[in-house]
């Protein structure tokens, strides 16, 4: 099926007492999922599951990123990466690309009290949307909370 | 603060990468936006030593594409009305088989200013002739007055597309530099 080039990354992640502990989920254009967890926390161990979802899933996909008008920000003026951790989303859409990084965000109090509370609003719906599709995902397709 | 810089050799610290972009080589097709792609630091990949674990394919001939999860077929549904509830999907697609499992995940943002968009629902059946009769009655028709779109959520791995960076990481940061940035300023004269 040819499509425009596309696909979705996120990873959210700290060093800490514990070690590298993070989440990170790609999916791609034609279907594939990719999902890692790391927590050290009471010796849990890295999770990595691989999946491949349907061309609706992917076209609901895009549909939400489209929606949420993300590729119109810019993430210059948003908090930067800190010892509590960092949030990275990529996103390939036909011809833009975009790289977003910023600290990690408790609520919505931080997005507010951001120089960009509209754009980093935008991008913080948008992640609790990614999240919550990745999630339902592994939880039905695994029968495991991710 | 450590930012390292990758692969493109050409980034001074202080160039602004959209600006640049857009102003310099319009010739580059792909524009590209975020702090992200100035990052070299640590992201999951490297201390992923293992393999992604998939689930192992059955080796039946009526399933066609879809792919069997643990426990059951899932159903995804698209289109789904804003204000429509468990209760409403359940009534529309327990008619095929009893759910076992249902994810409804509706935009619900509270004063979020725009007006809101149709969600989707996962669901869950037992056999895979409960979730091929779902998807074959439901797909166009309507609940609460939204036509609907339904299909299995997940399929069986093209395997060839699949493997094709490995098992092992998730896709580079800087995959796109080729069509994109580098080649645009490897003839570029005015960087140098």
């Amino acid at each position: 099926m040819p499509s425009e080039e596309f696909y979705v990354r996120y990873y959210s992640g700290h060093q800490g007492r514990y070690g590298h502990e993070f989440i990170e989920f790609e999916l791609h254009a034609d279907g594939r999922c990719r999902y890692a967890n790391n927590s050290n926390y009471r010796n849990d161990s890295l999770i990595k599951k691989e999946m491949t979802v349907s061309p609706l899933m992917i076209k609901e996909l895009k549909r939400i990123i489209l929606d949420s008008e993300v590729m119109k920000e810019d993430d210059h003026k948003w908090p930067r990466k800190s010892v509590v951790g960092k949030q990275e989303l990529e996103i390939r859409l036909g011809n833009e690309h975009i790289s977003f990084e910023t600290a990690k965000i408790g609520s919505l109090v931080d997005v507010q009290a951001s120089d960009d509370p509209e754009g980093l609003r935008v991008f913080y719906y948008l992640v609790e949307d990614l999240r919550c599709l990745v999630f339902s995902l592994i939880t039905l397709h695994w029968k495991v909370k991710p | 603060m450590t930012d390292k810089y990758e692969i493109d050799l050409s980034v001074r610290p202080g160039d602004d990468l959209q600006d640049e972009e857009m102003a310099e080589t319009p010739e580059v097709t792909v524009k590209r936006k975020g702090r992200g792609f100035r990052s070299g630091d640590q992201r999951g990949e490297d201390t992923q030593g293992s393999v992604f674990t998939r689930l192992s394919t059955t080796e039946d001939t009526t399933s066609g594409k879809a792919m069997k999860s643990v426990e059951g077929w899932i159903v995804l549904i698209t289109g789904v009305h804003e204000e429509a509830t468990e209760d409403d999907v359940n009534d529309k697609f327990g008619d095929f088989g009893e759910i076992k499992s249902i994810h409804l995940n509706l935009d619900r943002r509270t004063g979020y200013v725009k007006a809101r968009y149709p969600g989707y629902a996962l669901v869950e059946y037992e056999t895979l002739s409960e979730a091929q009769e779902a998807i074959n009655q439901m797909n166009g028709a309507k609940l609460l007055d939204q036509t609907l779109a339904c299909d299995f959520a997940f399929i069986k791995s093209n395997s060839s597309s699949a493997d094709d960076r490995g098992r092992r990481g998730f896709t580079p940061r800087n995959k796109g530099n080729n069509t994109g940035r580098r080649t645009g300023h490897s003839n570029s004269p005015s960087r140098h």
